[in-house]
């Protein structure tokens, strides 16, 4: 066994030295390499540029086909509304309204849920543009939008004690407002000209305020009929109505913030999201 | 120098016949699998939900950090954290490149940037911890300083011999990642580009310096990272194990030490100075890829100095001690 040892070590010694100086020299090439690369970055000069360089190259994207394999591709894009705050389930309108599409048989995935809490419309518009976001819309035929609410009640800060909105600042807020809500519509449009576009119109979370109840009515109303005036003027795009939904029974459907909709309320959206939704061919392997 | 030679090579033949180096071995030829596995449930998961469109799935991600942002619970570091990779993943959609293309390639980067702050120096301690603690342990040290060679010799061949397996280590390392996690993901992705040269400014990015390099070469910058973070946990676990009698108390001693920089990297920003302690400057790889440094102010350049000096220190340490103290009691 001694023996043996000693007779093996001029190998070992001989296979050890050579890879640890292999070794070493490798791992020390790749040390000072990434000094250099850290310290003196050379930017892509190509890449550097950003979007505008690669943009074009990108939208051969907007050339990607739409998979028409019979399924719904569901998205949704915008606020806390689209995300499914207030749900304690957490499914939101979105899952809820997939799952009563798929009980009637379609096939339904859900691409991607883009709601983001506190939303307004000009951040909206910009996502608009981002490469990821429009991506995923163009993979989608049935795209699901909500947007508005933040810009006119501030996201229900104005129960939190501060200032409420009077008749005249939630008025003054709506012109611009509802005109970016245009441009959002058609920019959604745009980007996907095959998918059913569903806007989930605004309900009135005040309506059991007394002071805000009918400025707040007014504004509501006045907001949804400007989304409907883009919405009439093209195919394969609808308005949600929720706001005779939640008229009579905000107790009933909102959660406790006073401002989303609870599950109930989710569901009830949901409920017309899935009337709404217009079958292009009927639902391979519905089979009923 | 003519007699340091046998020197080294008497440490490199000692250190093959422990058998604590074939631990290292082993423990990885483990723990890969069981990450290989964990990463393939994941991704298989994914996989179900965005029938593997790693656009779609890449997109929600950025989605649920934005989401985060604007939640009061969510602390403000982890934002920073989060604004930056928000923006970072928005720049590979835009350069239609998926930053976690999956292969086996792919995974060994994921694993060894992970591995960096923990998993590495500890297999770097099993071995260095006990190079001058062991030998008094068991008391050999006598016989080695009994021959006509100075002490410093002695030590200096120690260090050497340590050196040599911590790139043997931090290569073997790789390959063993690569070799295993291959078989499940496969073995391509060496060209795939990875962006680099992010340079975080405040919570936004600049990203006037960002480029592709292939992933082969990224490793290879990340392994040359690493391998200087190596060296710097081996001199100061040298340096343990030559004040220390007890090879126990010095794995003890280093573990402590690395463990409480894993728990300061997380919650360093509020002590400005911590980003001066060694265990903080670990994470080189994080330079590479652009993430936020632990604490502001932090670079590249810094760390380096930082763990430069720690590790220059430690080998002064080491020689001073050893040769000045009486050993032989």
């Amino acid at each position: 066994m001694k023996k043996r040892n000693l007779d093996s070590a001029p190998w070992i010694w001989r296979t050890i030295s050579t890879v640890s100086i292999l070794t070493t020299l490798l791992l020390l090439f790749g040390f000072g390499y990434a000094i250099k690369d850290v310290i003196f970055p050379e930017g892509d000069a190509q890449l550097g540029t950003g979007q505008q360089t690669t943009a074009p190259a990108k939208d051969s994207g907007q050339s990607t086909p739409v998979v028409k394999d019979g399924k719904i591709r569901m998205a949704v894009i915008g606020d806390s509304l689209a995300r499914g705050t207030g749900d304690d389930e957490g499914l939101g309108f979105v899952r809820r309204a997939g799952n009563l599409l798929k009980d009637q048989g379609y096939d339904v995935q859900v691409l991607n849920n883009m709601g983001v809490n506190g939303l307004r419309t000009d951040a909206l518009l910009s996502k608009l543009d981002e490469q990821g976001v429009r991506y995923v819309l163009q993979q989608s035929n049935f795209i699901l939008l909500s947007i508005g609410a933040n810009d006119l009640f501030q996201g229900g800060q104005v129960l939190q004690g501060e200032d409420a909105p009077t008749a005249e600042t939630l008025a003054a807020a709506l012109p611009e407002t509802s005109k970016r809500l245009q441009e959002i519509l058609k920019k959604v449009k745009e980007i996907n000209p095959d998918a059913q576009i569903a806007y989930i119109g605004l309900y009135n979370p005040f309506g059991d305020v007394k002071e805000l109840k009918e400025p707040g009515n007014a504004v509501v109303a006045a907001w949804n009929d400007a989304a409907m005036k883009v919405l009439n003027n093209e195919d394969k795009m609808t308005l949600v109505p929720t706001f005779d939904l939640f008229e009579n029974h905000l107790g009933q459907y909102l959660s406790s913030d006073h401002f989303h909709p609870n599950g109930e309320g989710y569901e009830q959206i949901a409920v017309r999201i899935a009337q709404e939704y217009q079958a292009e061919t009927p639902a391979e392997g519905s089979g009923k | 120098m003519s007699n340091i030679m046998p020197l080294i090579r008497n440490e490199t033949i000692k250190m093959v016949k422990k058998k604590r180096l074939y631990i290292i071995f082993i423990v990885l030829a483990v723990l890969v699998p069981m990450f290989t596995y964990a990463q393939m449930k994941s991704a298989e998961n994914n996989r179900d939900k965005f029938g593997g469109d790693w656009r779609l799935e890449l997109q929600q991600a950025i989605t649920d950090n934005q989401n985060s942002l604007g939640s009061d619970r969510v602390p403000e570091e982890y934002k920073k954290y989060r604004t930056v990779y928000i923006q970072q993943m928005q720049y590979y959609l835009e350069n239609d490149i998926n930053p976690k293309e999956p292969g086996g390639v792919t995974f060994t980067r994921e694993f060894m940037n992970n591995a960096v702050g923990l998993f590495i120096p500890l297999l770097i301690m099993a071995i260095a911890s006990d190079l001058v603690s062991g030998e008094r342990t068991t008391g050999t040290i006598k016989m080695l300083l009994t021959r006509p060679v100075k002490r410093w010799k002695v030590l200096l061949s120690k260090l050497i011999t340590l050196i040599m397996f911590v790139s043997i280590i931090v290569v073997s390392a790789y390959v063993i990642c690569y070799v295993i996690s291959g078989a499940v993901f496969g073995y391509k992705g060496f060209g795939m580009p990875i962006f680099t040269g992010f340079k975080v400014v405040g919570t936004d990015v600049d990203m006037s310096a960002v480029h592709a390099v292939d992933q082969w070469l990224y490793m290879l910058m990340q392994a040359g990272l690493i391998w200087f973070v190596s060296i710097i946990v081996a001199m100061l676990a040298f340096m343990v194990s030559v004040l220390v009698r007890s090879t126990a108390a010095s794995i003890v001693i280093m573990m402590a030490a690395l463990i409480a920089g894993t728990i300061l990297t997380s919650m360093a920003a509020s002590w400005q100075s911590a980003k001066y302690l060694f265990m903080v400057n670990l994470e080189l790889p994080n330079y590479l890829s652009g993430g936020l440094p632990p604490i502001e102010g932090m670079n590249l350049g810094f760390s380096l100095i930082v763990l430069s000096v720690w590790g220059i220190a430690s080998l002064f340490v080491s020689f001073i001690v050893f040769t000045k103290r009486d050993i032989l009691n």
